[in-house]
């Protein structure tokens, strides 16, 4: 029972990307499609795996990981301390969020120019458009989540002698954190977006680069493997936030699994 | 403690000018003393307890606590009707966490939580989150919470309103027994008649329009009490004489033949 129900899970979740991934390895050998433009799948993967072995898949996506987390990772923390001040603060609210909201809109990459004006070229030039995507992201969910706290839970506890220092880490905190990782995996993926692309224009390692430089030499297969990784990079963080959120708010986690069924 | 209400009144702003929901409003408890207010809904019961927690300041009259002896603390706790539960927290957590706010170590407050749950029938559930409680298991611990804090004044605001006859008769004789082991100050605001008089030492009629006190009642009967209690007939007299205080015709029509 509990074994076809898993296996029939794994179906579900498995056939359209197992199609493809078969459709274009059988295209390919038939020579139906460009080797140029799509090599075969097991080729991708032979190239990756040399990639591997040689330490340079490693290296590079290490850089790429590096740079978001110095950046994004800087960035989410500021944004989550700024949220909550501007929820529980109206005069700072009233300061702070429309320029949020402004740099929300702006793309964080039109600012390079400018910032490889101001900074010069370096790592530092790199680092801002990733810092203010997380900043921005988290700032404005923490904000979302903290106006959203019902207010009869914060009078309950202070009925009952909650000081403010209760209510942060009593009321506001737990009733924010869902709202808080939804925040988290926002900012993950468009962070690891804004990294891959400030490499591609212009940086001296990273998975971007792996990218620019294979369409240069076209490399096509190292040119998938910098794709793929970036897209497994992608799917890890949010499979991580999400087991983090099961640590961290595991009551929204249960209630949330009693409406799946 | 004793509470004592002088000449309350209560308006809330809206768009064609404020309304007065409560005019006027005096009464007094004694102390250690089941006081249930009984009105219509709407009344106002709610925003007249909200006043007595110093949740909400009244546009007239005041609040006055005059503290006893008896009193561990000057704490005056609100049970309500909904959302009476943090979603975050465990049922113990919940029931624990008047005892958190006034520094009980987490071990000696969990164990007394513990305790009182198990009391109310709540072995091996201490664990689940509220959502995964029902409404009676819910008002439970809510009550729990409230006990456990050891408050000068208890306030109810219809706790039990949103449960069906058989769970509220189950919650009302558990909320009797944990009350006749402590003779707090309690304020129940209740919709419901009987309820007002199997719990009460007095009835406070609350009605008319803005809502004041219309009439007190004296509930003379002796202590435990159990729900047999609501099929007598001095009960039933009773709970005529109030349905009639609070204007029900048909009911006037009975008591005159």
């Amino acid at each position: 029972m509990r074994v076809t129900f898993r296996l029939r899970n794994a179906i579900v979740a498995w056939w359209l990307p197992a199609s493809i991934l078969g459709a274009w390895e059988g295209a390919a050998w038939l020579r139906l499609l460009n080797p140029l433009f799509f090599p075969a799948p097991s080729a991708i993967l032979a190239a990756g795996w040399n990639m591997a072995r040689s330490g340079e898949w490693m290296t590079e996506l290490l850089s790429t990981l590096q740079r978001m987390f110095q950046g994004a990772g800087l960035g989410v923390c500021a944004g989550f301390a700024l949220g909550l001040l501007m929820g529980v603060s109206a005069p700072l609210r009233t300061s702070f969020e429309p320029a949020v909201s402004v740099l929300n809109s702006t793309p964080k990459l039109a600012l390079m120019p400018l910032l490889l004006l101001i900074v010069g070229v370096g790592e530092t030039a790199r680092l801002v458009p990733i810092f203010l995507t997380g900043f921005v992201t988290l700032s404005m969910q923490t904000l979302d989540a903290v106006r959203g706290v019902d207010y009869a839970y914060v009078e309950m506890a202070r009925n009952y002698g909650a000081r403010s220092r209760d209510l942060m880490w009593r009321v506001y905190l737990p009733a924010c954190s869902p709202q808080v990782f939804t925040g988290l995996r926002l900012a993950a993926g468009r962070a690891l977006v804004i990294t891959i692309s400030v490499e591609l224009l212009g940086a001296p390692d990273g998975l971007g680069r792996v990218i620019w430089m294979a369409w240069q030499t076209l490399a096509t297969e190292k040119l998938y493997i910098g794709i793929f990784t970036t897209s497994l990079l992608g799917l890890a963080f949010h499979q991580g936030l999400a087991y983090l959120e099961r640590l961290a708010a595991p009551w929204a986690a249960a209630k949330a699994r009693g409406q799946t069924g | 403690m004793k509470l004592r209400i002088v000449n309350l009144g209560v308006a809330f702003p809206a768009p064609s000018g404020p309304v007065q929901a409560l005019r006027g409003v005096s009464f007094e408890t004694r102390d250690r003393e089941f006081l249930c207010i009984a009105g219509p809904s709407g009344c106002g019961k709610t925003t007249l307890l909200r006043v007595a927690a110093g949740l909400q300041k009244p546009s007239e009259g005041r609040v006055e606590r005059i503290p006893s002896a008896a009193d561990r603390n000057g704490q005056i706790l609100l049970v309500s009707q909904e959302r009476s539960l943090f979603p975050w927290m465990t049922a113990l957590d919940n029931a624990a966490f008047g005892l958190e706010m006034q520094g009980v170590p987490r071990r000696e407050r969990r164990e007394r939580a513990r305790r009182l749950l198990a009391r109310l029938g709540f072995e091996g559930r201490e664990e689940a989150w509220p959502h995964e409680l029902s409404l009676g298991m819910k008002q439970r611990v809510a009550v729990a919470r409230c006990f456990l804090s050891d408050p000068a004044v208890m306030l109810m605001d219809e706790p039990f309103a949103a449960l069906d006859c058989l769970r509220r008769m189950e919650l009302q004789q558990e909320l009797l027994r944990l009350w006749d082991e402590s003779h707090k100050t309690v304020l129940f605001v209740t919709h419901d008649i009987e309820e007002a008089i199997l719990l009460g030492d007095r009835v406070l009629v609350l009605g008319g329009s803005p809502s004041h006190i219309l009439t007190e009642f004296r509930v003379p009967f002796d202590r435990p009490r159990s729900s047999a209690l609501t099929f007598t007939s001095e009960f039933l007299d009773l709970k005529r004489s109030i349905a009639a205080a609070l204007g029900m015709p048909m009911l006037k029509e009975i008591t005159a033949g």
